[in-house]
């Protein structure tokens, strides 16, 4: 591994300094914010440093929303030179303000898409560079003291067995879990896919603010089972924390991605670590086992480890419907909110009322009664009713609410109040409904 | 009526004779400092509240949506719920402590003292993961219960557990201002009152414990608003339905551009304020300066064996309780794996040699920062309080309002607010003024600036004015007389504020993250967040942790070794 | 005085001193009328006393001396020059305060020193200063000490020394024998005479108690409700009080009710209980006078006595040392008779009838 290393790396260099030899030579210091952790980046940093001699890599830490709040505030002056994250709404966010650069990376042998989902912006302002896959993550020894089965598709995760076991990063708190929602979504089909999630989510223990809390509770065992990015999972086990991985048979990859920041004041450094990471070499490095990303070269697949997962072969990669993006694009923020309103915010009301039904459903397993499974389907259907309809989702009015646009009209916080109040009342109603069956039943 | 009396301008004659022209200068100057580093940055942030969707126009309708918002009236009840019964429990666990460490001639006082304030520093996110390894619903605690017993107690869970660890949490603030207070008693009153037949709790509850009274309410309001702004620890327990995470998740959720983050910040303020004014009405016309002969401290009993067993069982119990979360820290440093069990897999030293080299920039960083915050804070703190409550300097109650407010704003909304401000002027040599390190150094003063001034209104409450005019009257000045007169007497109570506002400002994170522009720069905390971003990194990250702790504490424990002897040489304790 | 004979007299067994003018001096805290048209000369080398109970405005006149409290209007004048805009700082007036205010993290030397550090003088002199200072008030052995590890007299004598050291113009004493036990009391006032004779210092003193104000000062003014009732020394004030305040304040004085009528051309008295007493001629009343005198100048007499006398009843007897204090009930008055108890003399009884006999010369007419 090592041995290989080194060798792409030296064959970086001789490619990077022919392409750069009529080009201004990169050097100095190269300012990246992201939101990877250090065993994320420091292996990045030390092959660039290494490959791209006389250049130092200047990492700064910070969450995606903090890094997109620095970019935005310091337009004025940027002193950073490359964004560097996941979430690809966040990319979105600042190419929509102008704050991004446009570039055409060197790298060959990328692909158009990983998976359903398009690996670069279309318009050039942003690169994906590593995928990464959603699934379940779940802790062994939670799972054997509370004689949990190991999960294999989302719809397990919505079965009684895991009620209060469950957590997921809130949607508007993490862009990777957005897409997810997102996929689901499309997916299924607006009301279908909001049916699904409801359904899963009245197992929830948790929604968490920040991605990172849902691995953590799940390697610590305060959860037992977790809605995560494949990474997190696979870098737990490379520490050796009794967890286990799957992905359902169907799911999505995503793209991290990078971007170089608008007036970067190293452009050329900046230019050439983008390159660098699109490279055989740099993408190499997502192989080390406290990163265990995914590639986006097909190619170096071949030297990752047996049973490393590749997205441009196994075939739950491949069952997702192509992802459209500028339809995620148009109702980011209303689904977020919804998700936002009538699950975590609604969460005590919408586990009670699926605890009802779990229970009203297992009695109706031992003794049927007609009338219990009808209450039991109306309740199923109280829960899964929507404030909002796909059409409305997408309208110029509601984005409108959300994104502060010219005009007059509702503002985020009146839909919030009807949304949530929809909700509230509908899981009260679910569960009355629920408990009636289960009365009937025994 | 009260609303027309802030309104009504006084003229140049009454503003004359208010106050001296040093102290107006000096007051102008806190007040500049004031408007510069917290009014404008937080106001070219937190304006939207006030402006209408759309048209920019000033509008109130968004106060008005807060109002008619379930979640957000839910939120506030939460909030003010869960303050008030931390105040409560955090007086529960304080004043035990306090009593007996400052009463009795216990042994290890300045120990007890300098343990007890150790819950405020907790690191970032692993001390939230130390505690739920050890409170969690499958914390050791729990587990062995449930093997035992098999029962479970949800010491995390909702409200109550956000009260459970913000008590533990905050407590040290209502130990260190009762503490400072009691020591400033002085022993005749509790004579007096021995005299005349009361002893025992009676005399802790009718004499002792009044007399400690501006102490406690400093303390007592300290943690209320503490906790009312905090949204660390109900983000940690992943309890959402308070008005600080709201605000928080809004404030900083992508590409929502939503007024309502920043109305809840607006009502964070005026919460806090309101608190800080109420806790003034209730101490006002109560004249508490109480050393006046010169002897100050109360008599230092002798426990006798039993009430010995008792107390220092009492004493080791609580600490051993607030310590739990470090206790739960240094296990997760030398942990391989700590997963769903009692006690890690196994132990190791490697996380240490992981954060060896990277720590010590941080620890140098750290240092400097928060002891240059908190030493803006005891000067800046102790001349409000001076002004306050030595002046009737027209408008000096604003500076404490002012300065109070600090605490109700969420350290990300002042992050950006600086970025805002600071980034366009350039330092010579063309690099952002926000980008200088000073600048984080000012933030933490800010956002620290409460704690310290608390402290020093509570210690110079207790400096009897008459000993300021016997030097006024021996021919010093009002500024000879601060130095040589009120300045040495509040020591205990600014050296109390200084430790405050550095302890917490060496574990600051939210603001300094904005703010931090180059990993050479970085704080400790900055270097626990980076590591505490993926599950190799989580021993690493309770290392650095650990030394944060350590740190932080030896730096506690030397003030406090400090002002032990100051009051000693003081004759405080004879 | 000039400011350069004060700096030039400085080193002096004797301090130069100063006069102090209060002229028609107010001080009002809103509607609260503190201090009314207050005019007082004091005059060089006098041991002055403000006598009054509390709440009568005597310690704010002092602090206003001091510059800690301001005048609304008036002016105070310290050897002739107006100080009223001058810092308390620079007044050169001395103050030692109720509660002593010594400084608890400095030693008895180092508050001692405290005031001549401030005025920038030498080390060298300082610590002379200092040493005279404390030896004055002996004290020269607890130098090193902390004020918490001193007794209650010892703290109150560094706060004079400390006070003294500066060689202020004019010395003030806000009640400075309050925190005393009696004995102390008695030995400090002494102290305080002694201290200010030998220094000629002009100093105030400020007291509720009136044998304190008596015993040491060289004249007092009382007070009441931030005005003045008068001014002058001790025995003259007891002798010829102006009003009622000021007779029943200072010592003890019996007050009867009544109403003056004509009688024949003449002017009675009449009280309560149908007793009469002639006004003697050429007596001036003053509207609503009452009938004052001291119990000592009333004598008793076996009722049958021929002389004209009060009829009365004996209450009560008190058997206090060199006098008897016999409590009488005279028509519907109550009063105190102070007989000097002689070896031998019979002893009226409580129930016994006697005649209470008053010279002329020694009743007061007061009014409020």
């Amino acid at each position: 591994m090592t041995r290989s290393l080194a060798a792409t790396t030296f064959a970086t260099v001789v490619l990077l300094s022919s392409s750069f030899a009529s080009a201004q030579a990169p050097s100095g210091k190269v300012s990246v914010v992201t939101s990877f952790a250090k065993d994320v980046t420091d292996p990045f940093k030390r092959a660039f440093e290494k490959a791209v001699p006389g250049v130092t890599l200047d990492v700064q830490n910070r969450n995606t929303n903090a890094a997109v709040k620095l970019i935005e505030e310091t337009r004025s002056n940027n002193q950073i030179d490359l964004m560097w994250a996941s979430a690809p709404d966040a990319f979105e966010v600042l190419k929509g303000k102008t704050l991004l650069m446009k570039y055409s990376p060197q790298a060959t042998g990328i692909p158009d898409k990983v998976g359903s989902f398009p690996i670069n912006d279309k318009d050039g302002f942003y690169f994906g560079f590593a995928a990464s896959g959603y699934g379940i993550m779940w802790n062994e020894r939670y799972a054997r003291a509370n004689k949990l089965p190991d999960p294999k598709e989302w719809q397990d995760l919505a079965k009684p067995v895991f009620f209060d076991h469950v957590a997921i990063a809130a949607p508007s708190r993490s862009g990777t879990t957005h897409l997810t929602v997102e996929t689901i979504l499309q997916g299924e089909g607006w009301d279908k896919g909001w049916r699904t999630l409801k359904e899963m989510s009245g197992n929830f223990r948790q929604v968490m603010d920040r991605s990172f809390g849902v691995p953590e509770g799940v390697n610590s065992g305060q959860v037992g089972v977790g809605i995560v990015i494949d990474f997190f999972a696979f870098s737990a086990q490379a520490a050796n924390f009794p967890v286990k991985f799957v992905y359902p048979s169907v799911t999505t990859v995503v793209p991290a991605n990078i971007g170089i920041v608008a007036n970067a004041p190293n452009a050329a450094g900046a230019k050439a670590f983008v390159d660098f990471v699109l490279s055989p070499a740099g993408q190499e490095v997502l192989l080390e086992p406290t990163i265990r990303r995914l590639p986006v070269n097909a190619d170096i697949y071949a030297k990752a480890p047996k049973d490393y997962p590749n997205p441009f072969k196994d075939p739950q990669f491949q069952k997702m419907i192509s992802f459209d993006v500028d339809k995620s694009e148009a109702r980011t923020a209303v689904v977020d909110t919804l998700f936002d309103q009538i699950v975590t915010f609604q969460l005590d009301g919408l586990k009670a009322a699926t605890k009802s039904i779990h229970d009203a459903e297992a009695a109706l397993a031992k003794k049927d009664n007609a009338k219990a499974r009808a209450l039991v389907t109306e309740a199923r259907d109280l829960v899964a009713a929507m404030p909002v309809s796909e059409t409305q989702a997408s309208s110029e009015e509601l984005r409108a609410a959300f994104t502060g646009g010219k005009q007059k009209g509702a503002r985020q916080s009146e839909l919030e109040q009807q949304w949530s109040s929809f909700a509230r009342e509908r899981y009260a109603q679910a569960k009355t409904k629920a408990d009636e069956a289960l009365k009937l039943a025994r | 009526m009260g609303g027309f009396a802030l309104f009504h301008l006084p003229t140049i004659g009454q503003l004359r004779r208010s106050a001296t022209p040093g102290q107006f200068a000096l007051a102008l100057a806190i007040f500049i400092f004031l408007i510069l580093f917290l009014v404008i940055p937080v106001g070219t942030v937190i304006y939207v509240a006030f402006t209408e969707r759309g048209t920019g126009s000033f509008t109130l309708v968004n106060f008005q949506d807060f109002f008619s918002n379930d979640l957000f009236m839910r939120s506030l009840w939460n909030s003010i719920w869960v303050s008030a019964m931390t105040v409560v429990w955090a007086s529960v666990i304080a004043l035990p402590l306090a009593y007996l460490t400052t009463r009795f001639e216990f042994r290890g006082a300045v120990l007890i003292q300098t343990l007890g304030f150790l819950p405020l520093v907790m690191p970032p996110f692993v001390g939230a993961v130390a505690l739920q390894m050890l409170f969690g619903r499958n914390g050791t605690f729990n587990l062995l219960l449930d093997d035992t017993f098999g029962f479970k107690i949800p010491f995390m869970e909702g409200l109550s557990g956000v009260v459970f660890v913000q008590a533990l949490h905050y407590f040290p603030f209502i130990l260190v201002n009762l503490s400072t207070s009691l020591r400033n008693i002085d022993r005749s009153m509790e004579e007096a009152a021995q005299n005349l037949g009361c002893s025992g709790f009676r005399l802790f509850r009718r004499v002792v414990f009044p007399l400690a009274m501006p102490g406690f309410v400093a303390g007592a309001s300290l943690v209320f608003v503490k906790v009312f702004d905090d949204l660390a620890t109900p983000l940690l327990l992943n309890v959402k339905e308070m008005l600080a995470p709201q605000a928080y998740l809004r404030v900083t959720s992508i590409g929502i551009a939503d007024p309502m983050g920043y109305v809840i910040s607006v009502m964070l303020i005026v919460g806090s304020v309101l608190v800080v004014w109420l806790s003034a009405q209730a101490l006002k016309g109560k004249d508490y300066a109480t050393v006046q002969r010169g002897g100050g401290g109360l008599s230092k009993r002798k426990l006798k064996p039993l009430e010995g067993l008792m107390a220092y069982s009492v004493v080791v119990f609580l600490l051993a309780l607030v310590l739990m979360p470090h206790f739960g820290l240094l296990l997760m440093s030398f942990a391989t794996v700590w997963s769903f069990s009692p006690l890690p897999d196994a132990f190791t030293l490697s996380h240490y040699g992981r954060v060896f080299d990277d720590s010590w920039v941080y620890v140098k960083n750290t240092l400097i920062y928060a002891s240059m915050a908190a030493g803006i804070d005891v000067v800046i703190g102790t001349a409000i309080a001076y002004l306050m409550l030595r002046t009737k300097l027209i408008g000096r109650h604003w500076l404490d309002w002012l300065a109070t407010a600090a605490l109700a704003i969420p350290g990300v909304v002042i992050g950006i607010g600086y970025l805002r401000t600071f980034y366009d002027i350039s330092l010579p040599g063309g690099a952002p003024l926000a980008s200088f390190w000073m600048i984080i150094v000012l933030a933490l003063a800010i956002r620290r600036l409460p704690y310290a001034l608390r402290a020093c209104v509570a210690a110079l409450q207790q400096v009897s004015v008459s000993l300021e005019e016997a030097a006024e009257n021996m021919g010093a000045t009002k500024a000879r007389t601060v130095r040589r007169i009120v300045v040495p007497l509040m020591a205990g109570g600014i050296l109390a504020g200084f430790v405050t506002s550095f302890s917490t400002a060496a574990v600051e994170l939210s603001a300094t993250l904005m703010l931090v522009q180059a990993n050479a720069d970085a704080p400790l905390a900055y270097g626990i967040y980076v590591f505490m971003q993926s599950a190799a990194g989580r021993g690493a990250g309770a290392a650095l942790g650990v030394v944060a702790v350590v740190f932080v504490g030896l730096c506690a424990f030397i003030t406090h070794l400090i002002v032990e002897r100051s009051q000693r040489s003081k004759g405080f304790e004879s | 005085m000039t400011q350069s004979l004060a700096v030039a007299s400085r080193e002096d067994a004797k301090l130069a001193t100063a006069d102090v003018t209060i002229h028609k001096v107010n001080v009002s805290y809103g509607s609260n009328h503190v201090l009314k048209d207050v005019d007082l000369q004091i005059r060089a080398g006098e041991f002055f006393a403000f006598l009054g109970p509390s709440g009568c405005g005597k310690t704010t006149l002092l602090r206003l001396i001091a510059g800690f409290n301001v005048a609304t209007s008036g002016e105070v004048r310290i050897g002739g020059k107006d100080v009223s805009d001058l810092p308390p700082w620079k007044r050169d007036v001395g103050m030692v305060f109720q509660s002593y205010a010594l400084w608890p993290h400095m030693t008895v030397a180092e508050n001692v020193a405290f005031g001549l550090e401030e005025r920038r003088m030498p080390r060298a002199e300082i610590n002379t200063r200092v040493a005279t200072a404390l030896g004055m008030v002996g004290l020269s052995h607890l130098a090193a000490r902390r004020p918490s590890q001193l007794s209650g007299g010892q703290q109150q004598r560094v706060a004079v020394a400390r006070t003294i050291a500066i060689h202020p113009k004019v010395l003030l004493l806000d009640e400075p024998l309050s925190n005393l036990d009696a004995q102390m009391r008695v030995q400090v006032r002494r102290e305080l005479r002694d201290l200010q004779q030998r220094l000629g210092i002009t100093t105030i003193f400020v007291t509720h108690d009136q044998e304190e104000a008596n015993t040491i000062c060289d004249r007092i003014a009382v007070m009441k409700d931030g005005v003045v009732q008068q001014v002058g020394a001790p025995m003259d004030v007891y002798e010829h009080p102006v009003n009622l305040f000021v007779a029943s304040f200072l010592g003890t004085a019996n007050i009867i009710e009544g109403k003056v009528v004509q009688d024949g051309g003449r002017r009675v008295f009449e009280m309560g209980g149908a007793l009469r007493l002639p006004v003697p001629e050429g007596a001036v009343l003053p509207p609503g006078a009452r009938l004052v005198f001291r119990p000592q100048h009333a004598s008793l007499a076996a009722p049958d006595s021929a002389s004209p006398a009060l009829k009365g009843v004996v209450k009560h007897r008190e058997f206090l040392g060199a006098t008897v204090r016999y409590e009488v009930e005279v028509g519907t008055s109550s009063v105190v008779v102070d007989a000097p108890f002689q070896t031998g003399a019979s002893l009226y009884s409580a129930g016994d009838a006697v005649g209470l006999t008053l010279p002329l010369s020694s009743i007061h007419w007061l009014a409020d």
